[in-house]
């Protein structure tokens, strides 16, 4: 793992700051008693309290509530609430009606709309900050003020899409939080499926496969992905990926005639259930499956694509869009190298997976559409 | 005659005292308010309690002394060195809408600092410095690019507003290349890198913007007086012994300087370089001995009152400055517009 120079170990950060900053706060009072350093998904030791009591969150909100399990937030005195309530607000309905005390956490603003204040996140006098791999670099000036005021910070990266750093981040979050055995079982959970995967599909044929956001439905080139996210999905599902280094960045649109040149032999549309998206593909947990197909329904009457094969197979699918760079996107990979290798997954049901994984770890119970074709088989 | 012409002068003169009196009262109470406000919502007496170094909460001393003073501080000397690099930039260009932000510095500014953030990793500098101080270089040859066609012959200050707002659209169309091109995350440092803004300032950049400051403001005041001349246009100003050549170099290096340190440490902020010698040209006149000084006085007001503005509107929230601006800015210029022209 490489470590950039600003990501020092806190025992040097605070030696630092003591000379840049006398003024610089210490941690509160009873929050001393520290535990042995603790690794995160950036690879950085840091020192928590033995029993962090005023944790702030900000991202991986639902992996945090799997990990700690819902009385994890009776800890917890803040969070960016708008990556939640605002970007995910079926699914922050159900949680919050879950776990009653989530409405009257703090916000401490979100690094997408750089609304996250320092200040608002110093007042709360937290004890542990918990941000994704993302803000801490994208916010690098805001993480060194915070850090400055004896503040540790721990990075989670679920974004990476990246097996190893799922691992690390569940682990250390499960260290942070006493609950070190829901951590293990769902890190053990996430590589088994992973291995099985990557088992079932060897030596099968890679089908060229395309994924669209459909925020803004069929009318609109949403994003694709190149090597991250669902494009790391598509290639761990056993699938070639037609935007791999075809568009210049990690997400971005790609050509709507490359699109049509690659012939994609499977496309799938990420649905979900967008505030203010009147066009979006429907999905998630109010979500029924008819207006799942009748939202998806226009893609396949886009310009040009009744001559993919993928639409004159039958095989335009929908899978909700949270089914990522989470602890669950194992299911939406098990869905998609499903669809590509149908005999090797003839004994698994990726929306049961779903289901269960929400028995066994999740305070919400498993409702709606989550992962669809247009058209039911045979029809 | 002569009475009546020093009593006139007198009458201005106090009127230049009054305004700046009033601006360096106003300037104070913003200070003052921004250093009271913000989104912890802590009462002023606590405020007080900590500034008093009598607090006995950490916490309250980190959010007074790290982050509020900080960006009080930076609010002001970055205003006042907009300030006074748009009244250069207006006073060399002879023109009204010259500012570093319409005229390309602030964009070559952000060019340098995303080429920092993409490519700043093979650096030997910790990124924290590279991107401040590409920014800071990058402001510099922007303004070299425009300078550069101010030493072709016939160049007149049109041509060089010309080559400003070319160079505008060139490190724009570079940066949005960069953009293009840049991994999502690169991508949201350069957005918010680039998104004006006071949140990141800490004491040791405050300092640095302060010392460029203080050396630039006294330099460019012994140029006062060629500078006034210079608004005669330069064929009157070179008879009167200015060198308009040399002194347009000289005042671009001020641009540069003041701007880049102004623009490496807070994004780019726009309209303050464009509206705050307005103000101070309508209250204190054209003579540069008092326009720079009120140019800089009114910059750090309009920054620092727009710094308070952006804590009141949502309380809780810091709303982002960029937008403060533009949006009490615009309305205000507009009026000032207005006033001058019922004036004429």
């Amino acid at each position: 793992m490489t470590q950039r120079p600003t990501t020092a170990a806190p025992a040097g950060l605070s030696r630092r700051s003591a000379l840049l900053l006398p003024l610089a706060a210490v941690l509160p009072h009873r929050a001393r008693a520290a535990i042995a350093p603790i690794t995160d998904a950036m690879g950085r030791s840091i020192t928590l309290p033995a029993s962090p009591e005023r944790i702030v969150i900000i991202f991986n909100f639902e992996e945090f509530t799997a990990i700690a399990g819902p009385s994890g937030w009776e800890r917890v005195v803040g969070l960016g609430r708008k990556q939640w309530a605002g970007y995910r607000q079926a699914n922050w309905n159900r949680y919050r009606a879950a776990i009653p005390r989530l409405d009257s956490l703090a916000d401490v603003g979100i690094a997408d709309d750089k609304s996250f204040s320092v200040e608002r996140t110093l007042s709360l006098r937290p004890d542990l900050l918990i941000v994704h791999e993302f803000a801490y670099r994208s916010m690098a000036p805001l993480m060194q003020q915070i850090e400055q005021a004896g503040i540790p910070i721990l990075a989670i990266d679920y974004n990476a899409q990246d097996p190893a750093k799922h691992v690390a981040s569940t682990l250390a979050v499960g260290s942070a939080m006493g609950t070190e055995d829901r951590a293990r079982a769902l890190a053990d959970l996430y590589l088994e499926r992973m291995r099985d995967i990557a088992r079932r599909v060897a030596g099968g044929k890679a089908s060229k496969v395309y994924v669209e956001v459909g925020s803004a439905g069929a009318g609109t080139i949403g994003n694709t992905y190149n090597n991250a996210m669902w494009g790391r999905m598509i290639e761990a599902a056993g699938g070639t990926n037609i935007a791999r280094d075809r568009i210049p960045t990690g997400w971005a649109p790609m050509a709507a005639e490359a699109v049509l040149a690659s012939a994609p032999e499977f496309v799938f549309i990420l649905g979900s259930s967008w505030t203010n998206a009147p066009n979006a593909v429907r999905a998630g947990y109010d979500v029924d499956i008819d207006t799942t197909r009748r939202t998806l329904a226009p893609y396949a009457e886009r310009p040009g694509w009744q001559a993919l094969p993928a639409i004159r197979n039958g095989e335009l699918h929908m899978i909700e869009t949270g089914l990522a760079r989470c602890l669950s996107d194992w299911v939406a990979t098990q869905y998609i190298a499903k669809q590509l290798h149908p005999d090797a997954f003839s004994d698994i049901d990726p929306v049961k997976s779903l289901r269960q994984y929400h028995e066994m770890f999740l305070p919400v119970s498993f409702a709606g559409t989550w992962m669809a074709r247009l058209r039911p088989p045979n029809a | 005659m002569s009475g009546s012409a020093i009593a006139g002068w007198r009458v201005a003169n106090a009127r230049r005292m009054l305004a700046s009196l009033a601006a360096s009262g106003a300037l104070v109470t913003c200070f003052a308010a921004d250093i009271a406000t913000g989104p912890a919502m802590l009462s002023p007496a606590a405020v007080l309690r900590s500034l008093a170094g009598m607090a006995s909460d950490p916490m309250l001393d980190a959010i007074v002394w790290s982050l509020r003073l900080p960006i009080a501080m930076m609010a002001v000397v970055v205003g006042a060195a907009l300030g006074i690099s748009g009244a250069v930039m207006q006073t060399i260009l002879n023109n009204p809408l010259a500012s570093s932000y319409t005229l390309g510095i602030s964009a070559g500014a952000g060019f340098g600092a995303a080429l920092a953030i993409l490519f700043g990793a093979a650096l030997p500098v910790p990124q924290a410095w590279s991107v401040p101080i590409a920014a800071f270089v990058f402001a510099g040859v922007a303004c070299s690019l425009v300078a550069g066609v101010g030493r072709m012959r016939h160049a007149t200050p049109e041509l060089l507003v010309l080559a400003g707002i070319a160079c505008l659209f060139l490190f724009q169309a570079l940066l949005s290349l960069l953009q293009f091109l840049a991994s999502p995350e690169a991508l949201q440092q350069i957005v918010f890198w680039l998104f004006g803004s006071l949140q990141r300032s800490s004491s040791a950049k405050v300092a640095i913007v302060g010392v460029v400051l203080t050396v630039v403001l006294p330099v460019l005041l012994t140029d006062a007086w060629r500078l006034t001349a210079l608004q005669l246009g330069d064929e009157r100003a070179g008879a009167l012994g200015v060198r308009v050549g040399s002194l347009r170099l000289r005042a671009f290096v001020a641009v540069s300087l003041l701007t880049g340190a102004a623009v490496a440490f807070v994004g780019t902020i726009g309209f303050i370089g464009l509206v705050a010698p307005h103000v101070a040209r309508m209250l204190v006149g054209e003579d540069q001995r008092h326009l720079l000084p009120a140019s800089a006085l009114f910059g750090a007001l309009l920054l620092s009152a727009a710094s308070v503005v952006s804590k009141l509107i949502i309380p809780g929230t810091v709303f982002p400055i960029g937008i403060v601006t533009a949006l009490i800015g615009v309305p205000f210029f507009g009026w000032l517009i207005a006033m001058s022209g019922r004036r004429s």
